[in-house]
């Protein structure tokens, strides 16, 4: 066995895997603090790429600064969007909700298309062409960025919750919202906040994977699905869930793709999710509604 | 009581309908409101009397296309035998996959089953051998009695009576089952899970029993497709379709039997209105959903319960 080849996938996997958990905490995020299934949680994704995208090349600013323009755009919109769609429905039927987000998603998605037409485009990054070598392992720039800052911003998001005001309202609101409000937690900007974080994560990601990857307005989809199985795998509601699910989600595709086939490397993902679940239904880190 | 007239009357004008225009593509679109009918309403047993959303019934619809075109291809079965086996095969496969997830309920079945129905997309897209990936699969013969040879039914209006004909075979089935022991199990189910069970139902039987009959009448509504159109691709199974069904079901009104039937025709009428719009097609499209959905919470049906006072809602859960 090639001990090169091995590490190298695993490697590559990792990366991957760093990108999943960004988006998958940002849905586990809403999930918890608010019970709500965000289906528009993708299109934030593809909304932090193509924003990049284009304040790289409407304003001409460099890479970094558009990745952190088209984050706190993206975080805004989340603010917007959790007025229209999320906050009117807090008293409504969970179904109710959960079609109002994919009635979201649909509208961005379809509004995606037409704004920014629907051919791919590729992020301008300057450290995608250039690799970092550790050994006989090689990774581009881009990779090591999205990894160093995916790992920084779970450590930053985990120290808010744990230990901020905000952070304490949030889980307080979490556990009981009705609770929550009568000791003075205000459940409003508690939503408020949540969206913001979710979305900012989530174009967050967008924007780190922009340039190793094409873009297209359909990546929403792909990029809610990713989440979804991440969140099923790390039990919803769960961040240390989104973190080990994702993580591992990644290193199994790359090690199915790499040793058994390149075109069902997902399916061998899901396969195995299947097996996890049939031994605990509600994930690794999950706590169930049972019948 | 209204529904003593309107039914056969609605009845009447459904089978009078491809004779008051000759226009074969009006035909078409009937044919497409009744296979969505199907799908809607199979789609409803799940959403509306067991009381769980599915996001991969999508993936059964294909599963049926897909077996009934290959059965049809492969053996020369194409006709009942070939929708009798696309209704056991996505049974067979709703029965798997409803084992695994109906142990849970809410949003994680909701997920578990969109991942389900991910994965069954994937594989078709990916086992070429089999299915011939995205190409899909062409030239698939009409819809015979047992095979090739024999009357075939061709043209749109044939199709549209055998749809027609399944779809009130099903709407009446619905109905006889929501008046049984059995239909008043699924509505304990749906209302109060724990309660049903210290009454003596077993609630995950009857759970898996509704998510069999779903896939089932999905995997013929696919079958029927399939021969219908001659063409398919993977694309029967992708998000697109199963948002579509979920529209349909919730606009209309989850838990009746007119709600899917009535979706499932807004969703095919405003889709061609407003082809001529292009791509912002669906971009009012999603506005119209989201808007029907924050103003209308029950549905198109729970218009006509606002206008006549009539309770047509079976026994809503009062959240």
């Amino acid at each position: 066995m090639d001990y090169i080849v091995l590490a190298q996938q695993i490697a590559n996997g990792l990366v991957n895997g760093m990108t999943y958990v960004l988006i998958a905490t940002g849905l586990t995020l809403v999930f918890s603090v608010l019970h709500i299934i965000n289906f528009a949680h993708g299109e934030f994704y593809m909304l932090g790429a193509f924003f990049t995208y284009f304040a790289a090349k409407l304003l001409g600013v460099d890479y970094i600064s558009a990745a952190v323009i088209a984050t706190l755009a993206v975080a805004a919109l989340g603010v917007l969007a959790n007025r229209l769609f999320f906050w009117p429905l807090r008293k409504e039927h969970e179904f109710t909700i959960l079609l109002s987000s994919l009635g979201l998603a649909l509208l961005l998605t379809n509004g995606g298309e037409l704004l920014f037409g629907a051919d791919p485009k590729y992020v301008d990054s300057p450290f995608a062409d250039s690799i970092v070598q550790a050994g006989q392992l090689v990774v581009t720039q881009q990779r090591v960025l999205i990894f160093v800052v995916g790992a920084v911003i779970l450590l930053a998001l985990n120290l808010f919750i744990r230990h901020s005001r905000m952070g304490k309202m949030m889980r307080a609101t979490a556990q009981n919202p009705e609770g929550a409000a009568l000791t003075g937690v205000n459940i409003r900007q508690v939503y408020t906040v949540t969206f913001v974080l979710a979305c900012g994560l989530a174009a967050l990601a967008g924007a780190l994977v922009g340039p190793t990857a094409m873009i297209f307005p359909t990546v929403g989809s792909w990029a809610v699905l990713k989440g979804f199985i991440v969140v099923i795998l790390g039990g919803l509601g769960s961040i240390p869930g989104a973190l080990i699910g994702g993580l591992s989600l990644g290193v199994i595709e790359a090690l199915a793709g790499g040793y058994i086939s390149l075109g069902f490397a997902q399916a061998i993902g899901y396969a195995i999710i299947i097996i996890v679940l049939l031994w605990r239904p509600q994930g690794l880190f999950g706590i169930a509604r049972r019948t | 009581m209204p529904s003593r007239i309107l039914l056969p009357l609605v009845i009447v004008l459904a089978l009078a309908a491809p004779f008051l225009t000759a226009n074969t593509y009006f035909h078409h679109l009937m044919v497409l409101w009744m296979l969505f009918s199907l799908l809607a309403l199979s789609l409803n047993v799940i959403i509306g009397y067991i009381g769980e959303l599915s996001f991969g019934h999508a993936a059964f619809f294909g599963i049926g296309a897909y077996t009934a075109a290959l059965i049809g291809m492969n053996f020369g079965l194409a006709g009942i035998p070939g929708l009798v086996l696309a209704a056991i095969v996505a049974g067979l496969f709703g029965f798997v996959i409803g084992y695994v997830s109906l142990r849970i309920v809410g949003p994680q079945f909701a997920i578990l089953t969109l991942g389900f129905g991910s994965i069954i997309y994937t594989i078709t897209n990916y086992w070429v051998d089999l299915t011939r990936g995205p190409m899909g699969i062409s030239n698939i013969q009409p819809l015979g009695l047992w095979g090739e040879g024999g009357p075939a039914l061709t043209g749109a209006r044939g199709y549209y009576y055998l749809t027609l004909f399944l779809v009130i075979a099903f709407a009446y089935a619905c109905h006889a089952l929501l008046n049984s022991r059995t239909g008043r199990a699924f509505i304990a189910t749906r209302e109060n899970a724990p309660l049903a069970a210290s009454l003596g139902i077993d609630v995950f039987r009857i759970k898996l029993l509704g998510f069999v009959v779903a896939t089932a009448v999905a995997g013929v509504a696919g079958g029927v497709y399939a021969h219908y159109l001659t063409v398919i691709t993977p694309d029967v199974m992708s998000l697109q379709y199963v948002a579509a069904l979920i529209i349909m079901v919730i606009v209309g009104g989850r838990g009746t039997i007119a709600g899917p039937i009535i979706g499932a025709l807004i969703y095919v009428a405003l889709l061609e209105a407003l082809r001529a719009l292009g791509p912002l097609r669906l971009v009012i499209f999603a506005a119209l959903l989201t808007a029907s959905v924050i103003f209308l919470p029950g549905g198109i049906v729970s218009l006509w319960r606002r206008i006549t006072g009539e309770d047509t809602r079976p026994r809503e859960a009062a959240e």
